[in-house]
């Protein structure tokens, strides 16, 4: 392949890839795949991208304008590297493209699992957990405190109002079911899930992975072993996916 | 070339349009919204590797970004200047340079192939390569904030110095580069892009841009490869499988090890994951994790083999596995 026409394979694919970040930036769908942490490093690659791009067209303008005045220097033979290079990095735009984009949900539980407990981050501070009111607390938040609190006496009762999709898991009664989160350090490659039970009566009539808040009381059981926080729903309702799906620990 | 490169295009496009054909046939037989078995692992596989893929390019940008300053403002004199000849410095020096460049191991291997390039000793490039990734603000700042200011930072950072200064003096014994480095590095095939001494520092930045699109081309396309199977091999083994293999202070080693490789997660973010494990692992199993994980998985090791003969990265990843190994068994029998 010609250096020029190589060279103007390389700047269709910065400007698609610069492209598509933006448009998941734009819709919100770049925390579907990484740490909302990490978006301004994102924001960084796009600059990045576009500045090559422009650099890649500039650098094709010149030759050919070079080209034209000298026409007894002809460089244009010259071979560049292999084409390999060119259909790679296309193939996370045709995924991209292709297949619908969608937040980790239960369909990763069979190869990521699941979790009723979740581990402490140093930084955290159990205090700050304390100091959040019962209704603002995450799942991840109220399974750290059944986790790493000796008495949780005071939490039996309290009001809970949480977000996540829904997974029927096996260990549990007919009448209830999992509300779901998925956690997430860095990008989906990390991410592990973590679920609450709840008990409804009603607990059939929803599907699974449909995204709802579950308004209820807390209340202690064991499963599998562990104590843990399950909420007596009081109303299930359903919700749109928020525009974290994930928690971050 | 001429022949060689005409015969290759066919074969490529013919897997391109393959795999084009594949993903759709593959869409258009399952309707969005119908969990079918397949769909749903399909979607688990573009999203993760979707993630692996947008989280590594900045840091893989920086990094090209990085090699084409390298290659623009600095000239061979300044390296062997800069550098020193005994192996033993060297090598401890190629260590600490993570400071200075904080790269993640996406962005530390095109950096690191560019100052081979500029003449930096072998010694101080490998053990570079293996500790920049840890030996870095970043990664300090976010072990720290998941473990706190304790054993698990200090023994990391230690070991992880120690497996790059013993690497890289390893590879001080050998005195051709030739033997160790691939052809089009030590025989310093031309660039299509050179600067010259006149240049302005605009006209330099230029250039430099120039590079960092070739590498970034060059590099990339094995970053997408290694996300690819690393997200694949997440999308069809099931993690609980190894984890419940993994009981037993040797076991557990071993499956920790393997995971890091599997996982092919960023350093600068691995020890929020390691921390999950926390409560299945013991202390040394962890600890060989975070050690291990940034010097070689599935992304880093198709890179590698993109600078080095496959003997010198058999060494590169064999010695850093053996001594992780021991670290971890040392922790689990001697101390916790």
């Amino acid at each position: 392949m010609p250096q020029r026409m190589f060279r103007s394979y390389q700047g269709l694919i910065l400007l698609g890839l610069c492209v598509f970040f933006v448009s998941k930036a734009v819709n919100g769908q770049l925390t579907w795949y990484i740490n909302s942490r990490f978006v301004p490093l994102t924001i960084v690659g796009i600059v990045f991208l576009a500045l090559m791009a422009q650099t890649i067209f500039a650098e094709n303008r010149r030759s050919r304008l070079h080209e034209l005045e000298h026409p007894e220097h002809h460089h244009d033979h010259e071979h560049a590297p292999s084409s390999s290079a060119l259909w790679i990095m296309f193939i996370p735009l045709a995924i991209g493209l292709l297949i619908p984009a969608r937040p980790l949900d239960s369909a990763a539980f069979t190869t990521k699992g699941f979790n009723t407990s979740a581990p402490l981050v140093s930084s955290d501070s159990s205090a700050q957990i304390f100091e959040t009111e019962s209704q603002e607390r995450n799942i991840l938040q109220w399974l750290k405190l059944f986790n790493y609190q000796d008495d949780i006496t005071e939490f039996i009762g309290q009001e809970a109002s949480v977000v996540g999709f829904v997974y029927f898991g096996d260990e549990l009664e007919a009448d209830q079911f999992f509300v779901s989160r998925f956690v997430v350090s860095c990008c989906a490659a990390d991410g592990f899930a973590i679920a609450m039970p709840v008990q409804w009566e009603k607990s059939k009539s929803l599907e699974q992975d449909a995204w709802v808040v579950v308004k209820g009381k807390i209340e202690s059981i064991d499963l599998n072993d562990t104590r843990t926080p399950m909420i007596v729903a009081e109303s299930v309702e359903p919700a749109d996916v928020p525009a974290q799906p994930y928690l971050f620990p | 070339m001429e022949t060689t490169a005409s015969k290759r295009l066919p074969r490529n496009t013919i897997l391109l349009i393959l795999i084009v054909i594949l993903v759709a046939v593959a869409s258009s037989l399952m309707p969005a919204g119908s969990s079918t078995w397949l769909w749903d692992r399909l979607n688990v596989f573009a999203t993760v590797f979707l993630g692996i893929f947008v989280e590594a390019v900045p840091y893989l940008l920086l990094g090209t970004f990085a090699s084409g300053l390298v290659e623009v403002f600095i000239d061979r004199d300044g390296m062997s200047r800069w550098v020193s000849k005994r192996p033993a410095a060297a090598a401890i020096s190629g260590a600490f340079m993570g400071m200075i460049f904080p790269v993640c191991e996406c962005g530390v291997v095109p950096l690191t192939r560019r100052l081979f390039k500029k003449g930096l000793p072998l010694s101080a490039g490998i053990s570079f390569l293996l500790a920049a990734p840890v030996l870095n603000p970043i990664v300090i700042l976010s072990t720290a904030s998941a473990f706190g200011w304790g054993q698990m930072l200090l023994w990391r950072f230690l070991i992880s110095l120690i497996i790059a200064v013993v690497v890289g003096l390893v590879f001080s014994v050998q005195d051709d580069p030739g033997e160790v480095l691939l052809p089009i590095l030590s025989g310093m095939e031309h660039d299509h892009v050179h600067a010259e001494a006149g240049d302005t520092v605009l006209e330099k930045l230029r250039k430099a841009l120039l590079i960092t699109v070739d590498e970034f081309f060059d590099m990339g396309r094995y970053l997408i490869i290694g996300s690819l199977l690393a997200a694949g091999l997440q999308t069809f083994i099931a993690q609980s499988t190894l984890l419940s293999i993994g009981s037993g202070p040797v076991l557990s080693v071993l499956i920790m090890l393997l995971l890091a490789v599997l996982l092919s997660i960023c350093s600068t973010v691995d020890s929020f994951v390691a921390l999950g494990f926390t409560g299945a692992f013991s202390f040394g199993s962890v600890l060989s994790f975070l050690v291990f994980g940034p010097m070689v998985d599935i992304k880093s090791t198709i890179m590698y083999l993109q600078v080095f003969k496959r003997r010198a990265v058999a060494y590169i990843i064999l010695i850093p596995f053996m001594i992780s190994l021991i670290a971890g068994l040392v922790f689990n029998y001697f101390v916790k």
